[in-house]
């Protein structure tokens, strides 16, 4: 090792104290070095996949990359902290909302939604919502897993079931399953595919939760009695006690298990009995999402990726989003390994070849359906979320189901709702 | 010849830093605090600073990422107001308030079992102890693989023996079930803390307070009553405080079982403090809810504690 002089001392901490005063490394110590947090994908073959983006990408452009992933109960926590110390990764996934609930802390990527808009056309209505906050693009679309309703084809064949067309379509048929051993699966719990199903019924029978000022509450209206009534009908004929305690993934295990005869739920249900060789997966399939009296609403679960303003790598992160969305062949291969689970959120790339790798996809077609996500038409601020996340929309549903009248449920719903908007 | 001093040049003696050191360890007022301190900087890092922070952010209108301002009691009234949070209020002391009462029982009863002489003693203490060791998140799916809708074994073994109507109950789909669903499995869970804690105090009591006891006369209930209860109240007592305080602020067994569920009627404050103040952002509201009890915990710590000095001293 070569002895210390004070010329050289000198020099160094000069040099040091520099870069400590200004808090910017020298170019030379600059790493162009990113590290992207994301969920465990419900579709575990889009994370082998994303593994092998990932070292592509750096030898193509030079930056490396770290990816993690996290389980998406967590997600929420980690990222809180992440924003409360200002540290930890430069890209972050996000799911739904979350672009309004970290809003003050994300990046403006604008300039990359409107490249993405110009190759693939306009985001979806659903991943419009979640992503642009206050009319900006606080995170760039990257696909979504939406609602449609699976069936047991085999058992409709057998009793000469119509394929529902509507809700209320759901209620007749649906009592013939009841009868046959094979009921309706529709959670009524708190869960968010609880939620997923009553919307849709909700907006389609014309009712809403908030208005899109955000502040005015509308489910005291004869459009959401509509919809009670027909989840108590549901309930009584259609069903059975046991989804008032059910999980998201009960419902899957229910039409999986050859139990539930109809069920409203991302394709995962399918894929994973097509996965596992239950024998149930060739029986199951998809139909066209329901309709109402005030037109066919669907929700779903966009996913965008977005970029923390404290991330000291923006322009190197950018050229990750625009590597793993922007680049056509990335990202099909990256969809194509979701399994339909993961579809394209730009309307050019709705009829993507995906949905003709089997069969069972050929239904899942989203013509003339509004996608929505959880609130709609209120923009989801942290009001509308907490509204969510206190489940009071299935929580009112189930109050009515299990003995309050209509009106009493939708009372404590309008009151519990109007305390958390005034709150 | 000149007779004189001779004087020896001496250096003065001057310890090494080793001896120095210890020197200044020697002095107690010294030694104390440096033994002291460690723990003082662990406690202060650990639990002073984020219980200061529980309290600023509970009298704040803090939301994750944003700046925030002291808004007073603001939180805890508005809480107040919210009907999923009375609901809460009153789960938090039912659950508690069951689930301790009856961990105590069986704890006593357990606990007397397990001091008699038994084949495999040691085994069968070591396997009691089994529920309190397996992290809990992992135990709890296996309960709520149980008391699941569609799988349930526990409907299942009731039906086929005849105890059960089919379908059998909807454990986690109706509130008194899944009430009970979720005291039964903190019970199941805690359980062993208090036998094994018991026991101990159990091993403790001079045998000769019971020969003495089997010569006046007491029969099992008496010698109980007036000889094993009154010397183990001490350790009841700091067994029953400690047991509340983790069944009050029980997170685990409620958010894998039930999310809270069926409408709110197994919330707990943690497992709605997640909801409010991490999945929506609300960390004013969520810290609120978290600090609700503890006036309350702080009364009963008090009264449990003086309890406890006044029964050894």
């Amino acid at each position: 090792m070569d002895a210390i002089n004070r010329r050289r001392f000198l020099t160094t901490t000069a040099g040091l104290a520099g870069i400590l005063a200004a808090g910017v490394p020298p170019a030379r110590g600059q790493q162009r070095e990113i590290s992207y947090l994301c969920w465990n994908n419900f579709a575990p073959a889009s994370d082998k996949k994303l593994a092998e983006i990932g070292p592509r990408f750096t030898k193509d452009t030079g930056i490396k990359i770290r990816i993690d992933h996290i389980a998406a109960p967590q997600q929420a926590a980690k990222y809180a902290s992440e924003v409360q110390t200002q540290a930890g990764h430069d890209i972050v996934e996000m799911r739904m909302h979350f672009p309004w609930l970290y809003e003050p802390q994300l990046l403006d990527l604008s300039d990359l939604v409107a490249e993405m808009e110009k190759k693939y056309g306009k985001v979806v209505s659903s991943a419009t919502e979640a992503a642009k906050v206050k009319g900006v693009w606080r995170a760039v679309p990257q696909y979504h897993a939406y609602f449609a309703p699976a069936y047991r084809e085999d058992i409709f064949k057998k009793a000469g079931l119509k394929i529902p067309d509507t809700w209320d379509d759901l209620y007749t048929v649906g009592k013939e399953l009841k009868k046959m051993g094979n009921p309706v699966g529709i959670p009524i719990s708190q869960n968010y595919d609880s939620i997923s199903t009553a919307g849709p019924v909700l907006w389609s029978f014309g009712g809403m939760e908030v208005d899109k000022d955000g502040k005015t509450v509308k489910i005291n209206s004869s459009a959401a009695a509509q919809m009670v009534e027909w989840y108590r009908k549901m309930y009584k004929d259609c069903m059975e006690p046991e989804v008032l305690s059910w999980t998201d993934s009960s419902n899957n295990e229910s039409l999986q298990q050859g139990k539930a005869g109809w069920i409203h739920n991302p394709v995962s249900a399918y894929i994973v009995a097509r996965n596992m060789k239950l024998p149930t997966a060739d029986t199951i399939n998809h139909h066209r999402s329901l309709a109402g009296p005030a037109g066919r609403h669907e929700t779903d679960v966009p996913r965008s990726i977005g970029i923390w303003k404290f991330s000291k790598n923006v322009e190197a992160s950018k050229e990750w989003i625009r590597y793993l969305i922007g680049k056509k062949e990335v990202y099909d291969e990256y969809i194509m390994s979701g399994d339909a689970f993961n579809l394209p959120v730009y309307t050019n790339l709705q009829d993507h070849p995906v949905l003709k790798t089997d069969p069972k996809f050929a239904n899942l077609k989203g013509e003339g359906v509004q996608y929505h996500i959880y609130g709609w038409p209120a923009p989801p601020s942290d009001k509308i979320q907490l509204i969510t996340n206190s489940f009071i929309l299935p929580n009112m549903i189930a109050k009515a189901v299990t003995g309050s009248s209509t009106k009493e449920a939708i009372a404590w719903a309008d009151n519990e709702m109007k305390k958390i908007v005034a709150g | 010849m000149a007779i004189g001093t001779a004087r020896v040049a001496t250096t003065p003696y001057r310890p090494g830093l080793r001896d120095r050191l210890g020197e200044w360890l020697d002095r107690e007022t010294i030694l104390g605090p440096a033994f002291v301190t460690p723990a003082l900087l662990l406690l202060v890092f650990l639990v002073a600073y984020p219980f200061v922070m529980a309290i600023y952010l509970s009298l704040s209108n803090a939301f994750i990422g944003r700046p925030s301002h002291l808004i007073g009691l603001r939180n805890f009234i508005n809480l107040w107001q919210s009907d999923a949070f009375r609901q809460t209020f009153q789960n938090a002391f039912v659950f508690t308030g069951f689930a301790v009462a009856i961990k105590v029982v069986l704890g006593i009863w357990l606990a007397l079992l397990l001091n008699e002489q038994l084949w495999f003693k040691r085994l069968i203490r070591g396997a009691v102890l089994l529920p309190w060791v397996i992290p809990t998140a992992l135990s709890t799916l296996g309960w709520w693989w149980m008391f699941n809708s569609l799988y349930s074994v526990v409907n299942w073994t009731g039906i086929h023996m005849g105890l059960l109507d089919p379908p059998g109950p909807n454990w986690l789909g109706q509130k008194y079930y899944a009430m009970a669903a979720v005291v039964a499995v903190n019970v199941w869970r805690g359980l062993p803390f208090f036998a094994i804690t018991i026991l101990a105090g159990l091993v403790a009591i001079p045998k000769e307070l019971y020969e003495a006891a089997h010569t006046d006369g007491a029969g099992p209930v008496a010698r109980f009553w007036y000889v094993t209860l009154p010397l183990l109240s001490p350790v009841l007592a700091i067994v029953v405080l400690f047991s509340t305080i983790f069944t009050f602020s029980d997170f685990n067994i409620v958010f894998v079982l039930t999310h809270g569920g069926p409408i709110n009627s197994t919330h707990l404050f943690a497992t709605l403090a997640r909801q409010v103040g991490l999945e929506t952002g609300r960390l004013g509201e969520g810290a609120a809810i978290s600090l609700y009890l503890f006036p309350v915990l702080v009364m009963v710590v008090y009264a449990q504690l003086r309890f406890v000095r006044n029964r050894a001293y």
